[in-house]
């Protein structure tokens, strides 16, 4: 047995047939002579099925003729043998090279930018920022400082708190955490007054620290101080303070919403067309020939790069369009159905300023007209109006 | 002069496979035989193999036998193997093969 089925293969086999009457004889001889012989199978009474090593096939021939055997050869196998076979298939070989030479090119350059962690900003606008520091689609993967880019952005940026850059194979991205506005924080041992922030009623002034300088009832514009940072002592003078305390207050909150009576809808039949494109950079190749056949569609336009691996994106955009036919079917509203609708959209664009607060009132006003009506909503609304700010002398 | 030699091979405690050239037969499973210490082999067909060993003659039955790898010492057989039995030879069976 040689050894082990690696060696086997390295050093190249063959499988062989034997035919003879005396076919133990061969295989006693062959062993005595060091030729070893293993996989041995007879399926008939003077048939042999043998594997042998490729060099000393030429040593069976004295054997065959003591042994009056016939010995063919059925197969080769092995390392020597498979790259004889590929010799003769040299343009095989040459375009495997060339496709490993063109993988292994096209993963020196970036093909795809993706920004993570944007909330405000938009990816865009980070990505225009990389692209004039260097990190464009196409870019060279070493030419790009990554640490130099970081910087630029972060001096550029004041809204952006933290950038890092990862390039994975041949996908950069752009991580980023956005800084939040800070208000401005004033220190517990500066002086300030508390001021409305809204024009509202004061419902309730309860100070902690400072004088209040209006009382339930009063109507305070944006501004106006309502809680003093300063003490009026008899003997001690004016003192200023730190003002603390709660100012509750009504606001308003008014919305007006125009509904028209008329509205035309669009409703999707369900039939889609799906056309696809190739597009290399800017290059772009149809699979498609015309326009889809529907009168009125949508188009949704779907980007997919093409990647090998998980991060090694390919210079190739699969552009897939869809068209989604339509149809405008007119609608036509009840006037309550109109009403309660503007009331709706009215809450939509005022959950920001009454969520979460005590809502005291609603009214509702509407005007009607031929082709719409107007709905104005107003809230109203409970909440703290107090706001600080500091005392400048 | 044997005896003692025997002996000395007791009290060394070598291996009786290697101090003498009695055949060696490991089965695994039912489908793997392996034989070492072999001389030669007498007769093979796919369901009947007999080897020759220094102490006697091995006799295999089974289906689908093949061999599997050989050596100048081992052998081994895999298929399904029904029975093993063994011919021993005689002395004077193994006079007549020395003249």
């Amino acid at each position: 047995m040689s050894s082990n089925r690696i060696t086997q293969y390295m050093s190249g086999y063959v499988d062989i047939v034997v035919e003879g009457y005396y076919i133990e004889r061969f295989i006693n001889i062959c062993n005595s002579r060091q030729i070893f012989l293993w996989n041995i199978r007879k399926d008939n009474s003077i048939t042999l099925y043998a594997s042998i090593e490729a060099k000393r096939f030429k040593d069976l021939k004295d054997i065959c003729k003591r042994t009056k055997c016939k010995v063919k050869i059925k197969n080769k196998k092995g390392f020597p043998f498979t790259v004889k076979k590929y010799k003769k298939r040299k343009v095989f070989l040459i375009l495997l090279l060339i496709i490993i030479l063109a993988i292994i090119a096209l993963s020196r350059f970036i093909w795809n930018i993706e920004v993570e962690g944007n909330v405000d900003i938009s990816k865009e606008e980070i990505m225009q920022l990389a692209e004039e520091y260097g990190l464009t689609i196409g870019a060279s993967k070493g030419k790009i400082d990554t640490k130099e880019i970081i910087n630029n952005i972060r001096l550029e940026r004041d809204d952006i708190a933290w950038v890092g850059i990862d390039i994975k194979g041949t996908n950069a991205i752009i991580k980023i955490v956005e800084a939040d506005e800070k208000p401005e924080i004033i220190n517990e041992d500066e002086y300030c007054n508390i001021v409305a922030d809204k024009d509202a009623i004061i419902t309730k002034v309860s100070a902690q620290n400072g004088t209040p300088l209006v009382k339930e009832g009063d109507v305070v514009t944006k501004g106006d101080i309502i809680i003093a940072g300063w003490l009026e002592g008899k003997y001690t003078g004016r003192q200023y303070v730190h003002s603390q305390g709660e100012v509750q207050a009504r606001v308003w909150y008014t919305t007006t919403e125009k509904i028209a009576l008329k509205e035309t809808k669009k409703i999707e039949t369900g039939n889609i067309e799906n056309k696809y494109s190739v597009k290399i950079n800017n290059f772009q190749i149809n699979l498609h020939k015309s326009l889809p056949n529907f009168q009125k569609y949508d188009t949704i336009e779907e980007n997919k790069k093409l990647r090998l691996f998980s991060n090694f994106y390919l210079p190739l955009e699969l552009v897939t369009y869809t068209y989604k036919e339509y149809e405008e079917v007119v609608v036509v509203h009840s006037f309550e159905e109109a009403k309660q609708m503007g009331i709706d959209r009215a809450a939509e664009t005022l959950k920001e300023n009454i969520e979460g607060k005590k809502v005291l009132d609603k009214q509702v006003q509407v005007k009607a007209e031929a082709e719409y009506i107007e709905v104005q909503v107003t809230y109203e609304v409970e909440e703290n109006i107090g706001m600080e700010e500091k005392i400048v002398f | 002069m044997r005896k003692k030699a025997r002996k000395l091979d007791e009290i060394l405690e070598i291996p009786i496979e290697l101090s003498t050239n009695n055949p060696k037969i490991t089965v695994l499973g039912f489908e793997r035989l392996l034989i070492e210490n072999y001389r030669g082999i007498l007769e093979y067909q796919d369901y009947f193999i007999r080897v020759n060993t220094y102490i006697g003659i091995i006799n295999i039955n089974g289906f689908n036998l093949n061999l599997e790898g050989m050596t100048t010492d081992d052998l081994l057989v895999t298929g399904r193997i029904e029975t093993i039995d063994f011919e021993e030879v005689t002395e004077d069976e193994e006079e007549e093969e020395s003249k």
